[in-house]
């Protein structure tokens, strides 16, 4: 399985106070949390992929929330992200949804407000990671695959007979049982449809 | 008759002439000044001197034998043989030894004012009658002259609302007062009440009395002439301003002979100045208000980042509490927090109180650093919703200005959010405002405002303080024109210059001494 590592809080305003207050609220509910006080310093800070979310100032000097959030998109960051608006922001807040933001809220707010999103957020970061790290292990099993394994492969989930197959390739229709159930082992497909669903999860574009 | 009558004072007058007498008396009548006319009981003139030969335009045989009625224009004309006829049945002389102002007519038929003077000459008979007849000509002219400036000086003291007085020293010479005074003190021509002390001491209004006694003890010394204003009550209750300007007149000694002095009613202009006043002081109020009113959404960012704060704290604060071991260093902090924020959030709504409360005009020494730093919450406030950068630059120490310090927050907050405005469109790295603030070469401070925007187009530099002249879709247009005239009040000036690559400055400079205007 995944090895899970313990998401991370990142906070980015530029108001100490705000910034502080989140991090102590945090704290205070046992999640792990980082503050930052600009874009740029989000930007620059080694995070390496780490899994969590990003509660987002809208409204900063510098480089606002959007700006950052253009970045992180750039970066194809899939870091889910919750707008923090003042009074006034909702067509910002609007923007930033329409970017793909998961949510925003409102200053000041009720703390279970805040964290009910920002558990939201975590659940959809870690789904984002699991999918992804399954994608990954279906294509590293793929990769595993003999040229020949493939090309069954894709007209086993074509949905051909292996007698066509064997048509096809010119082959013994013995040959592509053989390699049709190493094909199952090295994918490690309970069935079938397991094995069609696996082959389409990482054709399909990514979201 | 007539001819007879004539050839008996031909006859008369050689035989006079044949004396010494005649001679003397002949001396006198062409060396006199006067013109001199000698008649009979019935008129007729026996003598015409030198004088009154000029002053007629007759020569002797023209007039001599004729009637003085022709030397008189109608009515006397016709009345004269009545008064010689009155003289002779009465005796009672209605002109002699009395003289009077009559007109007289010369031979050209033109008439002249003269003083006219009849003596009769006693123990002759038929009696004698001496006219002396003065032309007073130039004398009326430069009568008429007197009354006529005389009477233009007091239209021009009635419109100026302007008195003028001479006041002895000496309590036996009579004061001048002109009418004008008079009127202006609501007091009757003559009234003597309005004697100095009674002058300070009741009429002057109470809070100018110590300063007006100063002025005319000054006067008095010699140190100064009094030029004053003060705000008098008459006897009739009406308060009027007046300028006073006076002087002492002295003798060589330096003694006080006379005060010689002007006073002058403004209470009309001081009325219209302090309506002007009135008026600047509240389109001020309105601009700070106005400007108030469009930074409403910056304002309560700002008041709401601390109440934010505060709430996030306190509700963590509950959670850490409810822990099995909470970590009280944590809740102390986040109180301590608390109450900071709740402060701040007090310090944003005492500025934005002080700024827009109406109150009266106040100059006081100012550090210039300090009240820049004051105003730099509300500036902000703006430049953060606009996403710019707002930077202090302050050469300290700064010396002292004498200046109203909220107008001057005024100032530079309409300065800022100008600069702000400008910059809307303005690519990130540009997008700051720069507030700079040094001490001039010459004794001025001289506050900077520079932007990095769109700078001015020549049309807007030409109308930039006009009122309501304004590049902004809801601009009051007042901000400039408010900001200038209030630099002014301060003895400043407020100028542009372009920045250095884009954009402008704005400067306005105080001076460091207190400078008084009057004009504020």
């Amino acid at each position: 399985m995944i090895k899970e590592q313990k998401p991370t809080v990142f906070v980015v305003d530029d108001d100490a106070a705000v910034r502080d207050s989140l991090r102590l609220l945090l704290k205070s509910v046992g999640l792990p949390v980082e503050v930052f006080e600009s874009g740029q310093d989000f930007l620059d800070a080694e995070r390496d992929d780490r899994p969590g979310c990003l509660v987002l100032d809208i409204r900063m000097p510098g480089m606002s929330g959007l700006e950052l959030q253009v970045k992180l998109n750039e970066r194809h960051s899939i870091l889910p992200i919750i707008f923090i608006t003042g009074h006034g922001d909702v067509p910002m807040a609007v923007e930033a949804m329409q970017a793909g933001a998961v949510d925003f809220i409102q200053k000041p707010f009720r703390d279970q407000d805040l964290l009910d999103r920002i558990n939201q957020a975590l659940e959809k970061d870690a789904g984002s990671r699991r999918m992804l790290a399954e994608r990954n292990m279906i294509r590293k099993r793929l990769e595993s695959l003999t040229p020949r394994e493939r090309e069954v492969l894709d007209l086993v989930v074509a949905g051909k007979a292996n007698k066509v197959i064997a048509g096809d390739l010119n082959l013994s229709q013995r040959t592509v049982e053989i390699h049709r159930a190493r094909v199952m082992e090295k994918m490690e497909a309970h069935s079938l449809a397991h094995l069609v669903r696996m082959v389409l999860e990482v054709e399909r574009p990514e979201t | 008759m007539a001819n007879k009558h004539s050839q008996a004072v031909r006859g008369a007058a050689e035989r006079r002439l044949r004396s010494g007498k005649e001679l003397e008396f002949r001396a006198i009548l062409d060396a006199a000044v006067d013109a001199i006319v000698v008649i009979d009981h019935e008129g007729t003139i026996h003598e015409f001197s030198q004088a009154a030969q000029q002053v007629f335009g007759y020569a002797p045989e023209e007039i001599v034998g004729r009637n003085v009625r022709e030397l008189m224009p109608e009515p006397y004309q016709s009345e004269h043989d009545g008064y010689l006829a009155r003289y002779r049945d009465t005796g009672r002389p209605s002109i002699i030894g009395v003289g009077r102002e009559v007109r007289a007519r010369r031979k050209d038929g033109t008439l002249f004012a003269c003083d006219l003077a009849v003596g009769q000459v006693r123990g002759v008979e038929p009696p004698r009658f001496i006219g002396f007849i003065r032309d007073i000509t130039a004398r009326k002219e430069a009568e008429e002259q007197l009354r006529r400036s005389e009477a233009e000086l007091r239209l021009a003291q009635e419109l100026a609302n302007l008195g003028n007085y001479v006041i002895h020293a000496d309590s036996s010479t009579p004061d001048y007062f002109s009418p004008q005074l008079y009127r202006i003190l609501g007091v009757q021509p003559g009234d003597t009440g309005v004697v100095r002390e009674e002058f300070l001491g009741r009429w002057v209004h109470a809070s100018d009395r110590k300063r007006v006694a100063e002025a005319f003890a000054h006067m008095d010394a010699g140190l100064a002439p009094l030029d004053i204003e003060y705000q008098i009550t008459l006897r009739n209750g009406t308060v009027k301003h007046l300028h006073h300007l006076a002087q002492a007149v002295r003798d060589g000694d330096g003694r006080v002979l006379k005060y010689v002095g002007t006073i002058h009613d403004v209470t009309d202009r001081r009325r219209a100045e302090d309506e002007a006043r009135v008026l600047q002081e509240r389109l001020t109020h309105f601009s700070r208000l106005s400007t108030m009113g469009e930074m409403a959404a910056g304002l309560a960012h700002e008041i709401n980042q601390p109440l934010s704060a505060i709430a996030t704290y306190s509700q963590a604060c509950q959670r850490l509490i409810r822990q099995p071991q909470p970590e009280i260093d944590d809740v102390v902090a986040a109180l301590e927090q608390i109450n900071a924020q709740a402060l701040r959030a007090g310090e944003v709504i005492r500025r934005l109180r002080n700024f827009v409360k109406n109150r009266e005009v106040k100059r006081e020494p100012v550090n210039c650093a300090r009240l820049l730093e004051d105003l730099r919450t509300l500036a902000e406030t703006d430049a953060r919703l606009h996403n710019i950068r707002l930077r202090l630059d302050c050469h300290e120490p700064l010396p002292t200005v004498y200046a109203d310090p909220i107008q001057l927050q005024q100032v530079v907050l309409n300065l800022v959010r100008n600069a702000i405005d400008a910059m809307a469109d303005a690519p990130e790295d540009r997008r700051e405002v720069v507030l700079t603030t040094r001490e001039a070469s010459d004794g001025e401070v001289e506050v900077t405002v520079a932007d990095h925007g769109t700078g001015l187009a020549p049309e807007a530099t030409e109308h930039l303080f006009n009122p309501f002249f304004t590049t902004k879709a809801a601009g009051t247009g007042l901000g400039l024109a408010i900001s200038r005239s209030i630099v002014r009040a301060h003895g400043g000036r407020l100028w542009h210059t372009p920045n250095d690559e884009c954009g402008v400055r704005f400067h306005f400079t105080l001076p460091v001494s207190p400078a008084v205007t009057t004009g504020e």
